[in-house]
C-alpha cells in the first residue's frame, strides 16, 4: 500500500531527469531518450490520479483491469500514450536520419540556421 | 469660331509650337531653330494684324470663352480670348517688337552655342505675353503672368555658367515675386466674390452699384497693384531691372519694350475701369509712380553703362505711364507705352550695336572705338533718344504731352510740376548717353584711326545687315508713331477731350523749353568741344555715390530684408537638417539597433527556447496558483 505521493514524487523526478536531460544533451537522440522519460512521467501521472479519482481517498490501490472499474480508463489511456510514444519515436528517428544524411551532424548546435 | 476668334488662337500658338519644336527637336541645328522661331513670330505677327485689322479698327470687341475644367456651378477652369483695340494694338506691338529682336539676333547671337536654345526661349516669351495680352478672365491672366516671369528668368539668366546673369536672373525672379504674392492673393480673392469672372464683369462688377463692395475692390486693386510694381519695376522693386541687363542686349530691348515690364502696366490699363473704382488706390500709385520715375531719372544722370541708363530711362518711363493710368488717362499711358516699346527697343537694338562692336558696356569706351563707324547705330541711337527725350517730330513728344496733358487735367499742380522737371531730366540723361557715346574727345583721336580700320572689317561682317536693318526699320518707326495718339484716344477713351497731335499751348511750350534746356546742358557738360565730360551731378561725390548706387536700396535691402531671409532660411535649414532629419533618421537607426538587440535572443539553439518555454510555464503556474486561480 503505497501513498500517492509515492506516485508522483517518481513522476516528478521522472520529469524533471527527462527535462534536464532535454535541455542538456546536444544530440537529437539523448534528447529524444529524455524525452521518452518524460512521456512515460506523464502516464505514470495519468494512471496514479484516475485511480484516486475513481475512489480510495489518501491511498491509492493498483487495481486489476476490468470492465466497471474506472481506474481502468486511466490504465487504457496510459498504454495508448506507450503506443503513442513508440510511433512518436520512429517518426522521430526516421527524421534523425534524414537529418543526418541533408547536414551530417545531428548535433543541435550545429543545425541552427534560422538566425536573426 | 469666328474669324478673329482664330486669328487670336493663331497669335497666341504659333510662337508656342515655335518653341515646342526648336526645344523638342531643333537643339542641335541652331539655324533651322531660328528660321523656325521667326516664321511662328511672323505668322503672329501677321495674325495680330489681321486682329487688328477686323477688331480695333472697326472698333468690334469680342470676347469668346471656353469652359476647360468644370469645379462647380461657379467655378472653373476656363481659357478664352478678349479682343478690343486695346488687347489687339498691344498684341500687335508685342508681335513687332519680338519679331525685330528674333530678326536682329540672327547677327547678335551668332555664333553663341545656346543659339537654338535662345530661340526656343524668345519663342516662349511671345506666346506667353500675348496670352496674357489676350487672356479672358483673372485666372487665365495670372497663368500668363507667371509664364512671362519664368520666360524673363530663362532669358536674362541666359548666360547662366557666369555667375552675374545667374544672379540677376534669380533677383529678378524673386523680386517680380514678392509682388506677385500680393497679385496672387489679390486674384483668389476677386475669384472667391466673383467665380469665374470675365475681365468685363469683373469690370461691371467694381463700378458702383455693382456686386463688389468698395472696400473689396480697394483691397484687391492694392493687392494686385503690389504685382503691377514688381512687375513694371516701379517704387520699392524697381532694383532687379539694372541688374537685368546682364542678359544679351536684345533680350533686354525685348524685356524692355514689349514684353516683361510693359505686362504690368498693359494689366493696369486692362483693368483701368476697376481700378479707377478704388480711387484711393490710384491716388497712391501716381504718387508711388511719381517718386520712381524721379529718382530712377538721378540714377540714370550718373550711370556709365550704356545698358543701365536704358534700364534706369525704363522705369523712368514706366512711371510717366503708370502716372498717366492713375490719373485717369487709359489712351494716355497706353500711347506711351506704344511709343517706348518702339523707342525702347530701338535704342537698346542700337546699344547692341555698339556693344556687338567694341565688346564693353561702358560709355566712355564704346565712345574710344569710334562709333560714328557704326551708322545705322548712330542714326537709332539719336533718333531714340530724341524719342525718349520728347522733341518734336518723334513719338515720344506726343505721347509725353498726352500723358502731361492728363496729368495737368486730374493732378495736383505740384505733381505736375514735377512731372515737367522729369521730362527735362530725361532730356538731359538721354543727351548726356548720346554724347558721352558718340562725342570724339580730341584725346581719343589715335585711339579712334586705330578702331576705324577694325570697324571696316566688322562692318562686314556676317549677320551685320540684320541688325542694321532692323534698327533702321524702327528708327523710321519712331517718326510713324506718334501720330497714333488721336486714333488711340478715340477708340480707348471715346469721351475724353482729344488732344490734337500738335496742341499749341503753355503745356507743349513749357514742356519743350524743359527739354530744350536739358539738351542744351548735356551738350555744354558733354558735347562741345573741349568739354569736360563730367555732369553736375558727379562734381558731388556723394550724390553720385548715392545715384549710382540705386540710392542705397540695395543695400538697404542686402542689410535687412535680405538678411533676415538668409537667417531664417539658415535657421530652417538646420530646422531640416537636425530636427526633422534627425528624427527621421534617429527613428530609422532606432528601429534597426532595436531589431539587432532582439535578433540576439533568436540565437537558433531549440534547446534555449525551450529552457524559456518552460520557464515561463513555471512562472505562470506560480502566478496563477499566487492568485487562487488554481485549486
Amino acid at each position: 500500500m503505497m501513498p500517492l505521493s509515492a506516485y508522483l514524487t517518481v513522476s516528478v523526478a521522472l520529469f524533471c531527469i527527462g527535462l534536464y536531460g532535454l535541455v542538456q544533451r546536444r544530440s537529437l537522440i539523448a534528447m529524444l531518450i529524455a524525452l521518452e522519460l518524460m512521456l512515460a512521467a506523464a502516464s505514470l501521472n495519468v494512471v496514479a490520479l484516475t485511480t484516486l479519482a475513481s475512489g480510495a481517498q489518501g491511498t491509492l490501490l493498483l487495481a486489476p483491469v476490468g470492465i466497471g472499474n474506472r481506474s481502468s480508463v486511466g490504465q487504457v489511456v496510459a498504454l495508448i500514450l506507450i503506443g503513442v510514444a513508440a510511433a512518436e519515436a520512429a517518426i522521430a528517428l526516421s527524421l534523425f536520419v534524414a537529418i543526418q544524411r541533408y547536414a551530417s551532424t545531428i548535433n543541435v548546435e550545429d543545425l541552427s540556421e534560422l538566425k536573426g | 469660331m469666328t474669324g478673329p476668334t482664330l486669328a487670336a488662337l493663331l497669335t497666341q500658338f504659333a510662337p508656342l509650337a515655335a518653341c515646342a519644336v526648336v526645344l523638342l527637336g531643333l537643339r542641335a541645328r541652331p539655324r533651322a531653330a531660328a528660321a523656325v522661331a521667326i516664321t511662328g513670330m511672323a505668322v503672329s505677327f501677321a495674325a495680330a494684324a489681321g486682329l487688328v485689322a477686323s477688331v480695333a479698327v472697326p472698333d468690334r470687341p469680342l470676347l469668346a470663352q471656353t469652359v476647360f475644367l468644370p469645379v462647380d456651378a461657379a467655378h472653373a477652369l476656363s481659357f478664352g480670348v478678349l479682343l478690343d483695340p486695346l488687347s489687339t494694338v498691344m498684341a500687335l506691338v508685342v508681335a513687332t517688337v519680338t519679331l525685330a529682336v528674333m530678326i536682329y539676333s540672327t547677327g547678335y547671337m551668332r555664333d553663341d552655342p545656346g543659339y537654338a536654345r535662345y530661340y526656343g526661349f524668345l519663342s516662349l516669351f511671345g506666346w506667353a505675353m500675348q496670352g496674357l495680352v489676350l487672356s479672358a478672365n483673372l485666372l487665365q491672366t495670372l497663368v500668363f503672368w507667371e509664364l512671362v516671369g519664368l520666360a524673363s528668368f530663362l532669358l536674362i539668366g541666359f548666360w547662366f555658367e557666369r555667375p552675374a546673369p545667374a544672379a540677376a536672373a534669380r533677383k529678378a525672379f524673386l523680386m517680380t515675386r514678392v509682388g506677385d504674392v500680393g497679385f496672387l492673393l489679390g486674384v483668389l480673392l476677386l475669384i472667391r466674390a466673383l467665380g469665374l469672372a470675365t475681365i468685363p464683369d469683373l469690370v461691371a462688377a467694381a463700378a458702383p452699384g455693382g456686386s463688389l463692395s468698395p472696400r473689396l475692390v480697394t483691397v484687391t486693386a492694392a493687392l494686385l497693384l503690389m504685382g503691377v510694381i514688381g512687375k513694371s519695376a516701379q517704387g520699392p522693386l524697381f532694383t532687379w531691372l539694372p541688374d537685368a541687363m546682364e542678359g544679351p542686349t536684345p533680350v533686354s530691348a525685348l524685356l524692355h519694350s514689349a514684353t516683361m515690364v510693359a505686362a504690368g502696366v498693359y494689366l493696369v490699363a486692362r483693368l483701368h475701369p476697376f481700378f479707377l473704382a478704388a480711387p484711393a488706390v490710384m491716388h497712391g500709385l501716381l504718387y508711388l509712380a511719381l517718386a520712381t520715375m524721379l529718382a530712377t531719372a538721378t540714377m540714370a544722370m550718373v550711370a556709365s553703362d550704356i545698358k543701365r541708363v536704358l534700364a534706369y530711362s525704363t522705369i523712368s518711363q514706366l512711371g510717366y505711364m503708370l502716372m498717366a493710368l492713375a490719373a485717369g488717362s487709359t489712351a494716355a499711358g497706353f500711347f506711351h507705352l506704344t511709343t517706348h516699346a518702339g523707342f525702347k527697343a530701338l535704342l537698346f537694338l542700337s546699344a547692341g550695336i555698339f556693344i556687338h562692336h567694341a565688346h564693353t558696356n561702358e560709355m566712355r569706351d564704346i565712345n574710344a572705338r569710334d562709333p560714328l563707324a557704326q551708322r545705322a547705330g548712330v542714326i537709332g541711337l539719336v533718333a531714340g533718344s530724341a524719342a525718349l527725350a520728347g522733341i518734336v517730330p518723334f513719338s515720344g513728344y506726343f505721347s509725353k504731352e498726352a500723358i502731361l496733358g492728363a496729368l495737368g487735367t486730374a493732378a495736383a499742380p505740384w505733381v505736375v510740376a514735377l512731372a515737367y522737371l522729369g521730362a527735362g531730366l530725361t532730356a538731359y540723361y538721354a543727351f548726356r548717353m548720346v554724347f558721352l557715346t558718340l562725342a570724339q574727345a580730341r584725346g581719343h583721336a589715335d585711339a579712334g584711326a586705330h578702331a576705324d580700320g577694325d570697324a571696316s572689317g566688322h562692318g562686314g561682317a556676317p549677320g551685320a545687315r540684320a541688325m542694321h536693318g532692323t534698327v533702321l526699320v524702327l528708327a523710321a518707326l519712331t517718326l510713324v508713331l506718334g501720330y497714333l495718339g488721336p486714333w488711340l484716344e478715340a477708340r480707348l477713351a471715346p469721351g475724353e477731350a482729344a488732344h490734337g497731335p500738335f496742341t499749341v499751348g503753355l503745356g507743349p511750350a513749357a514742356a519743350l523749353t524743359l527739354v530744350a534746356g536739358g539738351v542744351a546742358l548735356a551738350w555744354y557738360e558733354f558735347g562741345r568741344q573741349g568739354a569736360a565730360r563730367v555732369g553736375f551731378v558727379e562734381r558731388v561725390p556723394a550724390l553720385a555715390r548715392f545715384f549710382g548706387d540705386n540710392w542705397y536700396l540695395d543695400r538697404l535691402y542686402r542689410a535687412t530684408v535680405i538678411r533676415w531671409a538668409t537667417a531664417l532660411s539658415r535657421a530652417a535649414h538646420w530646422n531640416d537638417e537636425k530636427v526633422v532629419n534627425g528624427a527621421t533618421d534617429g527613428l530609422a537607426s532606432g528601429t534597426v539597433g532595436g531589431g539587432r538587440l532582439l535578433a540576439l535572443i533568436q540565437n537558433g539553439y531549440v534547446q534555449a527556447y525551450l529552457a524559456v518555454v518552460v520557464t515561463l510555464i513555471a512562472v505562470l503556474a506560480a502566478v496563477l496558483d499566487r492568485l487562487g486561480l488554481v485549486r
